[in-house]
């Protein structure tokens, strides 16, 4: 074997403390080193034309190059190895400039250690393997879970570049939560104005021919890697057409059975056929069909004969049906939901008339909602003093630590809306710390703080907090000796914002974790929120962690920005060689790798029953191949046989 | 052995496997700092200290190491998760090996070092070479020798 050394002066950054004479006098010696040579700047221009013709005249089967951290240039070098018809992966980088020249007293000393530790490089590259990137096909095509901002946006911006994007909804509606809401914060935009052309470009724009809508659909399997995911979505029947109802609502009027609409948090009736909400879209009525009388055996077809469209239009033929598709990537943007209020009995939530969470408020608030957007006690009365509890469930070790960001804002939102339906209303915020984040914010504080009809008081501890009827009002027993008793007509509760509670399931199907605090786990906090460990699975918006609509749009373009950048249609996927690889003959089944690889990269081959490394997933930290007892794991370029080498080369 | 005063001073050989993300970052940045140390620990990189197989550490104490540094990412901090929880547990087992084998805990150090401890990483060789010095070197008879050891892989 022809190994050949080159020793970069680095300027005089290196040759001003190692001394390449006294190296070359230790290395050079050495068995198969064919040549030493030294260099004034091998990442110059000069350098790496030296490298590359040098390389190419000497022919070396391997090479080290001792120089500045391969942090720095390991990268530059191997691109002048591949230049230079060489495999770069035949190549080991000794760092003498910052682990050597730069923090080693004495030219004697610093040049003992370099040629120690090129000594183990030696050793070493001997044991390297030429590696090759593979390519594999794959799909550039999406599947978004979750039709909410952060889940729509992503769609949109995928769709705008011609591919195909499955965006699957669980609800009848898009537009996620704020869909429901009248206002928005910071500057209480209307929220159906702002949706609406987004939820428009979705269902009709230019793009919609790459969008493929699925509501009332949830994914029950995923199956694949990145690339190459198989979902499979079950569809559950809407019992209308989606592309030919034109929304006119005559089947509703027209339908004999009430029950309680979810829409409005059971706080008006809707029909068993109906449109979730005024103005819902896809503007498509669908049947709930536990309440419809044909479950009930009857032959009611009262909505389809007043269908002016005529037949075809109301299917009670729909059935569940589970369909599959093929494609890339899969961004997850499923929402949250509020901490139960409930869990705290005596704030009084679903058992004192008047007491309302933050949701169901937002609807009484709505000109879509159950009122009209009109506010009225239950018992029918014009509200005197409205109370905003904050912090419900949040800052509390009893409940949830973490603080959403923005609860405090939509109570602002409240105060400034119940001010304009009811100028001159009391109204009473408690809370335990009030949070503003952002340039726009403090506005909106100062207009709620501003209000002279408004009261602010800071409680230490939910539970000191007590709410109940007293007959004809709410007493709400603040446990603070100066403030006593407040008296409302209506309580707000704004609770935290919690996952939901079927992000269990979804990460299970899709083989994702979950953090400590049950939202999805991100890759990294602050540098790759929307990426998860599974690569080509993103998170997007409040399933990741509490988030403003913003902030939740904003990931939801970062996670598309990620399959843009990715999977570019016509191109194949690059696959890094670094990865681990598994001896089926050494291996003996014990599957330690499988429960410990945290990417999931390794799985059971259901033929031979043994572990096979999915070299997409993979990402090459080796935990594998360290816990493997029979030694039938190995990580590529870091093999035993290369590391037991260099140690012993150091040792030397 | 070198001559630092007319004294004679042991001079130990220590391996560290230090991952590439936090801890080699860390070591490289107290070298863009210029903190000089002693030069006694030779540095292997691997990708992540869960790489780090408890082999390779008797390799080391084998082929002549008097002491062995394992440095991993703050835990939290593994670009891979995990692999700093699994090298704080396989160094926890292989002190227990260690020990039976008579060779003292503190030839066998795992601690953690982010991309900005230079510092940090500095006090680390330091002591390290300090706390090897004091104890001398390995008495491997005591040990094993090298043909006992299995090569794995």
């Amino acid at each position: 074997m022809k190994i050949g050394v080159y020793f970069c002066n680095c300027a005089s950054n290196i040759s001003d403390k190692v001394d390449s004479q006294r190296v070359r006098a230790v290395v050079g010696s050495l068995e198969d080193v064919a040549y030493f040579k030294t260099n004034e700047l091998m990442c110059s221009e000069d350098g790496k034309k030296f490298l590359h013709d040098d390389i190419l005249e000497e022919r070396p089967d391997r090479i080290v190059i001792a120089a500045c951290s391969p942090r720095d240039h390991e990268k530059t070098f191997m691109r002048v190895l591949s230049g230079a018809e060489m495999n770069p992966y035949l190549m080991q980088m000794v760092n003498i400039r910052e682990q050597v020249a730069w923090v080693t007293e004495g030219v004697g000393r610093a040049s003992t250690k370099a040629s120690s530790l090129i000594k183990g490089a030696v050793s070493r590259v001997r044991f390297h393997k030429p590696l090759h990137r593979k390519s594999i096909d794959m799909s550039p095509d999406v599947m978004v879970i979750g039709a909410g901002p952060a889940g729509l946006k992503a769609a949109l911006t995928i769709a705008e570049t011609g591919r195909k994007v499955t965006l699957v909804e669980k609800r009848p509606v898009i537009g996620g939560q704020p869909a429901l809401y009248e206002e928005v914060f910071p500057n209480l935009e209307c929220a159906p104005c702002m949706l609406e052309p987004i939820l428009n470009d979705v269902l009709h724009g230019e793009y919609a021919g790459n969008i493929e809508l699925l509501t009332l659909s949830e994914v029950v399997e995923l199956n694949g890697f990145y690339g190459n995911f198989i979902a499979k979505i079950r569809k559950t029947p809407r019992y209308a057409d989606l592309n030919q109802c034109i929304g006119c609502g005559d089947c509703i009027g027209v339908c004999p059975v009430d029950v309680k609409n979810e829409f409005n948090n059971g706080m008006d009736n809707r029909k068993a056929i109906s449109l979730s909400f005024a103005g819902a879209l896809p503007n498509v009525p669908f049947i709930d069909m536990k309440a419809c009388l044909r479950a009930k055996g009857e032959d009611c077809r009262l909505c389809e004969q007043a269908c002016p469209l005529g037949e075809g239009i109301i299917r009670y033929d729909d059935e569940e049906t589970i369909v599959e598709r093929h494609v890339g990537a899969v961004i997850v943007a499923v929402g949250a939901s509020l901490f139960d209020a409930g869990l705290i009995p005596k704030l009084g939530a679903g058992t004192v008339a008047d007491v309302y969470t933050s949701f169901e408020f937002e609807r009484l608030l709505s000109s879509t909602g159950p009122t009209g957007g009109k506010l009225r006690t239950r018992s029918g009365r014009t509200p005197e003093t409205i109370a905003i509890v904050h912090c419900v469930g949040s800052l509390d070790s009893n409940h949830n630590e973490h603080c959403s960001g923005i609860c405090c804002l939509n109570a602002f939102k409240f105060n400034v809306m119940i001010e304009h339906r009811l100028p001159g209303i009391q109204i009473h915020h408690l809370y335990k710390e009030l949070v503003y984040p952002g340039k726009e914010e403090y506005a909106l504080y100062q207009r709620a703080l501003s209000n002279p009809n408004a009261v602010f008081t800071r409680y230490s501890d939910i539970d000191t907090i007590e709410i109940t009827s007293t007959g004809d009002c709410i007493g709400i027993k603040t446990g603070l000796p100066e403030t006593g008793v407040i008296r409302a007509d209506m309580v707000v509760l704004c609770p935290a914002v919690v996952p939901s509670k079927d992000i269990g399931e979804l990460s299970r199907v899709l083989d994702i974790t979950e953090d400590m605090y049950g939202f999805f786990e991100e890759l990294h906090g602050r540098l790759d929120s929307v990426r998860t460990k599974v690569r080509g699975i993103y998170i997007s918006g409040a399933c990741q962690s509490p988030v403003n609509i913003a902030q939740a749009v904003n990931q939801g373009q970062a996670a598309a920005g990620y399959v843009l950048s990715g999977l570019i249609a016509g191109k194949q996927l690059e696959i890094e060689p670094l990865t681990a690889s598994v001896d089926k003959d050494r291996c003996s089944g014990c599957r330690v790798c499988l429960f410990l690889c945290p990417y999931k990269a390794v799985f059971l081959d259901a033929e031979t029953q043994r572990p096979s490394v999915n070299e997409v997933l993979c990402q090459g930290c080796g935990i594998c191949v360290a816990a493997c007892p029979s030694g039938a794991m190995s990580s590529n370029h870091f093999t035993n046989d290369a590391i037991f080498a260099e140690i012993e080369g150091v040792l030397k | 052995m070198s001559e630092d005063d007319g004294r004679v001073v042991f001079e130990p050989k220590i391996v560290g496997f230090l991952c590439n993300w936090c801890s080699y970052a860390g070591a490289d940045k107290a070298g863009g700092l210029q903190r000089s140390y002693p030069p006694n620990v030779n540095i292997i990189r691997v990708m992540c200290s869960g790489r780090v197989d408890p082999q390779f550490v008797l390799k080391a104490y084998s082929a002549g190491a008097d002491g062995v540094l394992i440095l991993a990412c703050h835990l939290g901090d593994c670009h891979y998760k995990e692999g700093n929880y699994h090298a704080m547990q396989r160094h926890r087992m292989l002190l227990r090996i260690l020990s039976e084998h008579g060779i003292e805990n503190e030839r066998c150090r795992f601690d953690y070092v982010s991309a900005a401890d230079g510092d940090k990483f500095v006090k680390i060789m330091n002591e390290m070479v300090y706390t090897i010095r004091e104890l001398g070197p390995m008495d491997r008879l005591n040990c094993w020798s090298d043909n006992k050891l299995k090569q794995g892989g």
